[in-house]
Parts: C-alpha cells; structure tokens; sequence
C-alpha cells in the first residue's frame, strides 16, 4: 500500500512541477506590464524591450497623421489629464502607431497603448494597440 | 410601485428565512407538516418573486424614471423589447432577475422531486433558500432595483447601453443565468444527500438530468455570447478570454467533467467523492464567476464595475460556501467510499478519469489566468497582464487533448479493453483521421494545430458513426427492419448513450469552427470611392457612405459592392451607430457578415471615415467555417434534446406506432435535419433580398403626419431588420414612401391612412408595432399576466396552505404506486 502511495505521490510531484515550469515559462512571454507613464519614465532603460500597457493623456493637437499613409499616427501622451489642474503634465513621451483608432481617441482623451519603448525615447504601438478608455461601458458616470 | 417592488423583495427574504429554518426543524423532527410549510413558502418565494418581477417590468413599461434603476437602464426612444429586457441590463436587475430564475427553478425541482426524494427534500428547500436569501439580502441592503431618487426626478432615462441594444444579447444573459441557477439545484440535492447520509447512488439520479439542463442552457448562454461578441464587437472574432466570457466557461468545464464523471459512478460505484466535489465545485464557480465581474476584482470590458461592498459579501458568501460543503464531505467521507478500483488503464472509466482531470486542469488554469493581474498586483505590487496568445497557448493543445478523448473514450470498455478490442475499434477512425490530415495538407493547411484539430475531427466523427452502425446493424438483424430505422430505435433504446453521441457529434462541428480559425484573413486598408481591397478570393469596391438618422441613434453606413471571380455576388452595408446620449462612447459597429458554410466575408467599417472626399478605412476579415460553430451547437442542442427525453414518453409513443411510422420517424428526422442545414444558407439568401441604395436620398416629409407615419411603418421586403421607412434606403422602402405620400396627398387621417395601407398589403405587417393590437398588446400584458400568475400563485399557496391535511390522504397513495413504477423503470433501465 505505501508503495503505492509513493508511486502516487512521485507521479503527481512531477505532473505538478511540469505544469508549473510550463506555465513560468510560457507567462514569461505572455504577459504585459500595466504601468502608468511616470512610473516607466523615471527608469526607461530598465522597461525597454518589455511588452507594456501604458496608461497615460493624449496631449491635446499633439496628434498628427502622415500624408503619405493616412492610418500612420504620430502623437504625445502624458501622464497626467490634460485638465489635471495645476497645469502639470507629468512625462511626455511620442509614441508612433500604425493602423485604426477608436472613435473616443482625441486630444486630451486617456489611453491606454500596448507596446514597446523604441531606443531613441519614444514608444512604438502594436496593431490594434490603442485602447480608448470610456468611463464604463455599462454603468453611467456619476453625476451625468 | 418602487414601495410595492422593495416590499415584495423584503417579503421574499421574510419568507425564503422560514422556508430555510422550518424546513430543517421539520426535518429533524421528523414532522410532516412543516416540512410541507416549508415547501409551501418555497412556492410562495417564487410567486413573490413573479410578482416583484412584474412590477420592474411594468415601470420599464411605463417610462416610470422616478426608481434609478429604471433611469439608468432605458428611455423613451428604446424599442418595446429591449424596455423588456433592460431588466437584466444592469447589475441590481440582474441580480433580482438570477432570484426570480433560481426561485422559479427551485420551485419545479422540489416538485418534480417531492414524492421521488422525500428524504431529501427539506434539505434541498433549505440549501435553495439560503442561497435565495443571500442575493435577497445583496438587494436589500446594497443593492436594491427599487430604489428611487430622492429629489429630482429626470426626465427622461440614459437609455440602454448601446452594445446590448442586439436581440443576442437580449436572451444570453437570461440562458447564462439560467444556466448557473440550474447548477444551484444538482447543489442543493448534493447537500441534502451529504446532511442526511442518503448517499447511495439514487440521489445522483435526481441530480443527473438537471445538470444536463443547466449544462444545455450553460452552452446556449456561452454560445448566445460569442455570436453577439462576434455580432457587436466588431473585431472579427468570438472569443477574446475576456474575463466575464471565461466566469461562464469555469462551470461549463466542471458540469462537462460531472456529466461525465457520473457515469462511472452509476456503472462501477467509483469516484463518489470526486462527483460530489464536482457539483459543489460547479456551484461554487458560478458565484465565483458572478463575484469576479460583478465586484470589480477583475478589470474586464464587460465587467459592471467597481464595487468593494459588494467583493466583501461575496467574499463571506463563498467562503460560507466552500467551508461548508467540504466540511460536509469530509465528515460524510467514511459513505462516500468507492466500492471498485480501477482494472486498467485501458478502459472507459480511465479515459473518464483523464478527461476529467482535464477539464479540471482547464478550469483551474483559465481561473488562474484570468485572476493573474489581481494575483499579481496583490504579491508583487506590479499588474501584470495576461493577453490572449497565453490562453490559447495552453488551450489549444488542451482542446485538441480533449477532442481526441471524446473519440477515445466511448470506445474502450468498460473495466478493461483487450488488444484485439483495440486494433478492432481504432482501425477504422485512425485511417480516416490520416486521410483527414492527407487530404487538409493538400488543401493548403500547414498550420499544425489547424491541421491537427482537423484530423481529430475526422477521427471521433469514424468512431461516432461506427458507433452508430455497428449497433444499427445488430438491431437490424434481430428486428429485421431497414437500417435507418434500425438506428432510431436504437436511439430510442439508450438515448442517454446516443444522445451522449450527437452531442459528440456537435462539439466536433463545434471544433471544426475552431479549427477554421487558422485560416483567417484579415486586412484593413483605406479606400477612397471606386477603388478597391482584395481579400481571399473575394474583391470589394467601395461605392461611398452617408449618414442617416433614426431618432435613436445617427447611423453611417458605408456601400461595398463585392466581387468574386470577376462576378459581383453582394452588396454589404458595414456601418456604425452613435446613440443619443451616448455621444462621448465609442460608437457601435454595425458589421456586415456575408454568411457563408465555407467561410463568413465580415467588413467594418472603422472611425476613419470623411464624407467630403468619401474616402474611409475598411476593417476586413475572411472567417473560414465559423458558422460551423453554430450549427454545432444545434446538434448539440438536439442530442442533449434526445438525452433527456423521460423515458416513458418515448417508449409510449414507440410501443404505439407501427414499423412503418418509424420509418416516417426517420424521414421526418431527415427533413428536420435538411431544415436545420438549409437555415443559415437561406438567411445569407436574403441579405441579397434586400437592397439598397446608398445614393437613394429619401426625401423629406411633407407634414408631421406623414414624419409620424414614416416612424410607424416598417419596410416590408424581409430583407433588412424591418427597418423605419426613415431609414430603410431599398427600393420597397421607396415604393411605400410613394404610396404614403399619394395617401398624404389625399388627404387622408392618420387611422384612414393604416386602413388603406392595410388593404394593400392584407395585413399589418408594414406597421413597426401595431399600436394598439398584435404583439404590442401583448407585450403590454406581460406584467400583468406575471403579477396575476404571483398572484394566483400566493393564493393557490395559502389555501393549500391552510388545510393541506385532509387532501393529503388521498394523493399518498397512488403517488406511492408511481414513484414504485418509476424505481422499477430505473432498474430495468439499467440492466441493458
């Protein structure tokens, strides 16, 4: 019986440990930092090459769309609203995207933008990687 | 009518309490009538519920803007159906609309039940209330649908969150809910069963074919949501692994591994603690998944928000639950022994027992992934996200394990399969599956898990058909009919075990769906008018865009004139809708599908759109056998249909028809069959019917009367979704603008008008909703007949109520004859 119970046991340790190694290895590619732009900017180097989610402000007029292909998108994004008060922006970073954007993106609208930091300080977008965050898609906004 | 509801929700708590607490004294004192009190107020749970659900429809109805609920969710632009189903929309509806179900579920169950499992009865009442109460007590205190505004009451509602505004998304919500409530009474048998120590095999009967429900309405619900994701979204898929789609599929995989699991229980006597940790699981995961999206524990695009009352409660409730039931295995343990072991692993119940794991392990992991960013921030500080390529990383291959042990698995014997077993049973489906994997190479496939899922596909459909003709042919021999009807009675014979296998047959052509995906296309490119995009083999020219407006929403609509093989076979409308008060949203994609068994041409149009030089950007996809996917589901549908058919209805209806009304048993099968194929071509069909003409202007009306007239009438060509005569630009549209304006021009009044338009068209089927006849009038009845059935039904319940004693002598005894005839039924059912 114990013999049994050992042989049980042994199976399912490595059953378990296979399964762990191959969900370790297969989130290390998989997943994406949800960082705020100030939180990447104080140290760009370390976040560079890692597959991010920012979250940040369209500069407002900052966007601007090439002439040659009009689904090319160049345009600032900064940390904090664009109507935040004191008139503080946080970082600023360009990011450059190539493809549809929702109808919400517009100046001073928060994003959020998958994709990576490029090595001369901007951000590059993935396709379909602007993402126009709305209030809530189901509940109304307080005091409207 | 806000005081009426929350009374009747307070009520409802008040009397789910007494039905719980009385229901265990008298079941402990082994009293009989209060064990019949507390079914009675059981009863009267779900007429209050019936009743409180009447009034929150009613005030949809009436525009009544005073409870916020109401306010949030609707306004008086919103079509009569979706007034109807923005019950549901929000999230105190919805809540008290999962009571309403659980209430009506519960009640049926413990009436089905009461002579068959009298022991267990009283627990069952009691574990139903509890979890009544719970959600009773959310609304009460939290979360109440009624609540009013206190000062200044708006004039007018926020209306309908655009994206629901779609008849799929009117009935999924309902079919997932129903779903989960019906996993709540396999629960409630479950615990009964643990409390009383009943834990021979008979309960699990009881529990078997409501599982099967819920299961069936589970797959419906899920199914329902990924055809509106693939309606709606407008991305070109159906399954993103948003968080809430992954909350309904937790319970899917563990009622999948129960159905199955159940089996080896019923035949061997094994597995009895891991079949009860099933359904409790199953349970567990469906409050589990209601608590991720509605508590905002997990950012979702679908989710209702952020709510930290209500995680808190939800929190102490699952852990209520989880303590609880497993305290209760643990300590029934000792009767929950199994009384076989396994022989081999070359048998049924082993294949049974990996594909439980598997399903399990699917459960776990999709659970996990989708708690990740929370987990995640929770230890690390960091929110890191897990996107789609790291679910379908892990579920592709588990999919294709899974589909190949739904082939496996009914092949092998019970206990143990011989070599010769083997070679006999796989020789066929394995050549079929290599000519399978032959014949998609050639075709152009070389994307292994396409390729694979293919093969498999052709694999289980051999070992499903072989099924079905070796037992034909056995049949045949020794009823000495032709083989089809061979193959019905058959079916009719072991429907749990054919059944099993269409429902086989389903999910392969679910797989097949899936393994379409592969091949996908998609393309976005922007256009200016005439010129075109090639996609495929298809060619689209883009023919130029306006915009049209309905009172609700303002529609733009692109024109794409499509092409194949140098031959123009459609035109396609893509467009998008921005909603009145709804501005500031995204708008909604109107996507144009052109459905197709091969493959589905899917065109969005995107927000880069400029009427001046009419020059937009198309989204464009080539979705191959997509439509697969629904279809499967029918047939899944229908096996589950043939499964839980009562058995006496079958057998009666066999022993009274003669051979040859089997044989029309077959035919008509065949043309229900032919019906059920012919469907989806025959909808892509009329899309072509209609159509119109984008640079048809519609002139405006000349007097209100006739603005008035255009709102109530609907186009007539069964093309467009009877669109207005505001909108709608085809031809027939055009023609009954016409003979509206001639009418105007005659000077006719509003009710002369409708007569004459009536005379022309025999009918009223012009009208958008007759106003005050037909459907609308029905419409306006539901909550009348719902509050009047509460109504009755509270009635019925205090009369039976007040002098149950005297009619019980009579009922006792011939119900003791068919309760011992339905046992009987059971064994013999058993034996072959």
């Amino acid at each position: 019986m114990t013999h049994r119970y050992i042989k049980i046991g042994a199976t399912v340790l490595v059953l378990a440990l296979a399964f762990a190694g191959m969900v370790w290895s297969t989130l290390r590619d998989g997943t994406e930092y949800y960082k705020n732009l100030d939180e990447v900017m104080t140290n760009p180097v370390e976040w560079r090459g890692k597959q991010l989610q920012l979250h940040g402000y369209v500069v407002p007029d900052s966007i601007y769309r090439s002439k040659t292909n009009a689904l090319e998108y160049r345009f600032k994004v900064q940390n904090n609203p664009a109507k935040g008060g004191a008139g503080e922006s946080g970082s600023i970073i360009n990011a450059s995207y190539t493809g549809i954007v929702p109808d919400t993106f517009k100046g001073e609208a928060e994003v959020v933008l998958k994709g990576q930091l490029t090595p001369d300080g901007g951000f590059h977008v993935d396709p379909n990687g602007v993402m126009a965050k709305c209030p809530s898609k189901y509940e109304p906004k307080s005091g409207a | 009518m806000a005081s009426l509801g929350s009374f009747l929700l307070l009520a409802s708590f008040v009397v789910s309490a007494y039905a719980a607490s009385v229901s265990v004294v008298g079941a402990r004192r082994r009293s009989r009538r209060l064990i019949e009190s507390g079914v009675g107020a059981f009863y009267m749970v779900a007429a209050l519920m019936t009743a409180a659900s009447a009034v929150m429809i009613n005030a949809f109805l009436t525009d009544d803007y005073s409870i916020k609920y109401v306010s949030h969710y609707s306004d008086s632009v919103q079509p009569l159906f979706y007034k109807i189903t923005s019950y549901w929309g929000g999230l105190d509806g919805s809540i008290m609309f999962w009571v309403f179900l659980l209430a009506l579920f519960g009640a049926a169950a413990v009436y089905v039940n009461r002579e068959r499992e009298r022991e267990l009865i009283p627990y069952v009442v009691t574990t139903i209330s509890m979890v009544q109460m719970f959600f009773l007590y959310l609304m009460v205190v939290h979360k109440n649908p009624f609540s009013t505004f206190l000062t200044k009451v708006p004039a007018d509602g926020s209306g309908l969150n655009p994206l629901l505004q779609n008849y799929w998304m009117a009935i999924h919500p309902p079919s997932l809910y129903t779903g989960f409530v019906g996993m709540t009474i396999p629960y409630a048998f479950c615990m009964a069963a643990l409390i009383t120590g009943n834990l021979d095999d008979s309960w699990i009967r009881a529990v078997r074919r409501w599982t099967m429900i819920g299961w069936l309405f589970l797959t419906f619900g899920l199914t329902l949501g990924m055809i509106w994701a693939y309606e709606v979204l407008g991305w070109g898929g159906y399954w993103g692994w948003d968080p809430v789609e992954n909350a309904g599929l937790l319970p899917w995989f563990t009622a999948t591994a129960f159905l199955h699991s159940v089996m080896v229980q019923e035949r061997r006597s094994m597995l009895r603690v891991w079949n009860v940790s099933l359904v409790i699981l199953t349970f567990f995961l469906t409050i589990f998944g209601t608590f991720m999206t509605r508590s905002g524990v997990v950012a979702s695009v679908h989710a209702f928000g952020d709510d930290p009352m209500l995680a808190r409660l939800f929190s102490i409730f699952m852990v209520a639950i989880l303590t609880f039931s497993f305290g209760l295995v643990i300590y029934r343990l000792p009767l929950l022994k199994a009384r076989n072991e396994f022989d081999s692993w070359m048998s049924r119940e082993a294949a049974f027992l990996a594909n439980n794991w598997i399903l399990l392990f699917s459960a776990m992991f999709i659970g996990f992934a989708t708690m990740f960013p929370t987990l995640s921030e929770a230890v690390t500080g960091t929110r890191l996200t897990v996107a789609t390529p790291f679910f379908n990383k892990w579920m592709i291959p588990i999919g294709l394990i899974l589909l190949f042990l739904t082939g496996v698995g009914p092949m092998l014997a019970w206990r143990k399969s011989t070599l010769s077993n083997l070679v006999d049973q796989f020789m066929w489906p394995t050549i079929t599956a290599a000519a399978t994997a032959g014949l998609v190479w050639t075709l152009g496939v070389r994307l292994w898990s396409s390729g694979l899922c293919f093969a498999l596909c052709g694999f289980v459909t051999a070992t499903i058909v072989q099924e079905f003709w070796r037992g034909g042919k056995v049949r045949r021999k020794n009823t000495g009919t032709d083989i089809f009807t061979a193959i019905i009675g058959l079916v009719g014979r072991n429907k749990r075990r054919y059944g099993g296998y269409i429902v086989h047959v389903g999910i392969v052509l679910i797989f097949l769906g899936f393994g379409g995906n592969g091949s996908k296309l998609e393309k976005t490119e922007q256009v200016q008018r005439g010129k075109t995009i090639t996609i495929g083999d298809f060619t689209l020219r883009h023919d130029g865009v306006k915009v049209s407006d309905d009172g609700q929403r303002q529609m733009t609509t692109g024109t794409v004139s499509v092409f194949k093989d140098g031959k123009q076979i459609d035109t396609m409308y893509p467009g998008r809708s921005i909603f009145r008060k709804h501005e500031n949203e995204e708008a909604r994609s109107d996507v144009a599908i052109r459905r197709g068994l091969a493959e589905d041409l899917y065109i969005v149009l995107t927000p880069d759109v400029d009427f001046g030089t009419q020059t937009v950007s198309y989204q464009v996809f080539v979705n191959p056998l997509v439509d697969w996917i629904w279809l499967g589901f029918g047939v899944l549908a229908f096996g589950t249909g043939i499964a839980l058919l009562p058995e006496r209805a079958y057998s009666f209806a066999m022993a009274k028809l003669p051979v040859e009304a089997g044989a029309a048993a077959t035919t008509v099968a065949m043309v229900l069959l032919l019906v059920l194929c012919g469907a989806p071509s025959a909808s892509a069909q009329m899309t072509g019917a209609h159509q119109p003409n984008a640079s048809l202007a519609i002139a405006p009306p000349k007097n209100a009367l006739e603005d008035q007239l255009r709102r109530e009438m609907g186009c007539t060509c069964g093309g467009c979704a009877h669109e207005p005569l505001t909108t709608c630009t085809c031809g027939q549209a055009q023609e009954m603008r016409d003979q509206l304006r001639a009418q105007i021009d005659q000077g006719k009044t509003h009710d002369q008008i409708i007569e004459a338009f009536v005379g022309i068209y025999g009918g009223q089927q012009f009208l958008q909703a007759p106003i005050d006849r037909g459907f609308n009038r029905v419409a306006w009845l539901l909550p009348y007949v719902l509050g009047a059935t509460g109504i009755v039904a509270i009635g019925f319940a205090a009369v039976k109520w007040s002098h149950h004693d005297g009619a019980q002598q009579h009922e006792q005894a011939p119900a003791l004859d068919a309760d011992v005839s339905e046992r009987i039924d059971d064994e013999l059912r058993d034996l072959d």
